[in-house]
């Protein structure tokens, strides 16, 4: 078992007062707050300052923690010395706050998990109890999309053993992704979520669609996008070029004078639904290198000839 | 032969734009129907339908309610404050969407 640095993972010296640990463990939770973060780690941050605030905002528990001594490093193998939690009374159902299911084996070990079982009281023994439903994210490909897919998601769902204790339980599933499924819609498997209790029925899992980035394409509801690099000329002369879209390659007209940034509807070529989306293509103008002498000859070509002035809504 | 293709395939049920009931949207989160019913009132979630029985959420309201549960427990924010912390960052979220688009952002 690793030691867990709790005033570390807070930022504070180990001689802060209360109101500096709540105003910090404020502060920290805006920041690495799940629902408003962007920070890629985000979600193992807030647990982890869940748990630290969880000890510390405690005076007993930060005690007994602190009894422990500074000598420790974070990450460091440890155990408890014998009756290090003597004279302390937080054990036996001390503990009620956050979501302790998600604290670490170091917490365990240190304050039980006593507090677990607190949502239960004031239930009868043995009667039966509807599992609760749970909710997951599932990553897809925008073609998964397109053409229905199947995903295998892994899943860590707690259960009650039969002494009644609180064991993480992995498990896979194989999934059937719907054809046109967009980005933040749910798929529902009912019965597939927390198991009830007693002869309670169980919960049902809810899965959000989240779309991976795609090197190629945007999503937007139904509309996908897409940048295609052009030369100058088929820009300027309008061309037929093969292009690539999630369902297959397929020939694109590209009108003479197109300008750089227009977009091409393919209409009905985005997400497949009832009404489908549309397939937009962004024209990119990329420049040729002027790095040979004969594409400088042709650059200066085009000065000579061409009487052209891009700044002339400028006026200078 | 991979492991996967022993199990069981799942077929779920889409969450259309108006698929859930006041009820299963509270089972959904865990959460009691007054404080969904305040959720409304505060116009944090919207609704299909007039009266509280033919009310029909979407997977989206579901994303909102269990969000704004966990930023009132987490962060010890009120109802009104909730409402406008999933505003802005629908905006942002939106935002950056457009930004995405034109491609300027990878």
């Amino acid at each position: 078992m690793q030691y867990k640095d709790y005033y570390k993972i807070m930022g504070l010296s180990r001689d802060v007062s209360q109101d500096e640990i709540k105003r910090a463990y404020r502060k920290l939770a805006r920041k690495y707050h799940p629902d408003v973060s962007k920070e890629p780690d985000a979600e193992a941050k807030f647990k982890e300052l869940g748990e630290a605030y969880e000890v510390l905002k405690d005076p007993e528990k930060r005690a007994a923690y602190n009894q422990l001594g500074a000598n420790w490093k974070s990450g460091q193998d440890f155990r408890p010395p014998p009756n290090w939690d003597e004279g302390f009374e937080f054990r036996g159902g001390g503990f009620t706050g956050g979501d302790a299911r998600n604290f670490s084996d170091f917490f365990e070990q240190l304050f039980g998990r006593t507090g677990f079982q607190s949502a239960d009281t004031g239930r009868h023994y043995g009667e039966p109890l509807r599992g609760q439903d749970s909710h997951a994210k599932i990553h897809i490909d925008l073609e998964d999309s397109y053409h229905g897919a199947t995903r295998n998601i892994s899943l860590s769902t707690p259960e009650m053993n039969a002494q009644g204790q609180l064991q993480v339980k992995h498990r896979s599933l194989n999934v059937k992704i719907p054809k046109g499924i967009k980005q933040g819609q749910h798929i529902k498997l009912a019965g597939q979520g927390n198991p009830g209790v007693g002869s309670g029925q169980a919960g049902d899992l809810f899965l959000e669609i989240v779309f991976n980035n795609h090197p190629l394409y945007r999503v937007s509801e139904t509309d996908v996008y897409m940048d295609l690099p052009v030369t100058p000329w088929e820009a300027a002369l309008g061309a037929k070029i093969k292009i690539p879209t999630p369902e297959s390659v397929v020939e694109l007209k590209i009108p003479p004078n197109s300008r750089q940034g227009s977009k091409l509807r393919l209409a009905g070529r985005g997400l497949p639904a009832k009404t489908p989306g549309d397939f937009f293509v962004v024209l990119q103008i990329v420049l040729p290198p002027a790095t040979t002498e004969h594409a400088k000859a042709v650059y200066q070509a085009m000065q000579q000839t061409l009487d052209f002035n891009p700044r002339q809504f400028m006026g200078v | 032969m991979n492991s996967h293709d022993l199990l069981l395939i799942y077929t779920g049920t889409i969450i259309e734009d108006d698929s859930l009931t006041l009820g299963q949207l509270c089972r959904a989160c865990g959460v009691n129907a007054d404080w969904v019913i305040s959720l409304v009132e505060e116009g944090i979630i919207e609704p299909e339908g007039k009266e509280i029985h033919c009310w029909h959420f979407s997977g989206a309201n579901l994303v909102r309610v269990r969000s704004a549960l966990r930023l009132q427990r987490d962060l010890g924010i009120n109802l009104a404050g909730v409402g406008l912390v999933l505003d802005l960052m629908e905006e942002l979220e939106n935002l950056r969407m457009q930004l995405k688009i034109t491609g300027d952002v990878t």
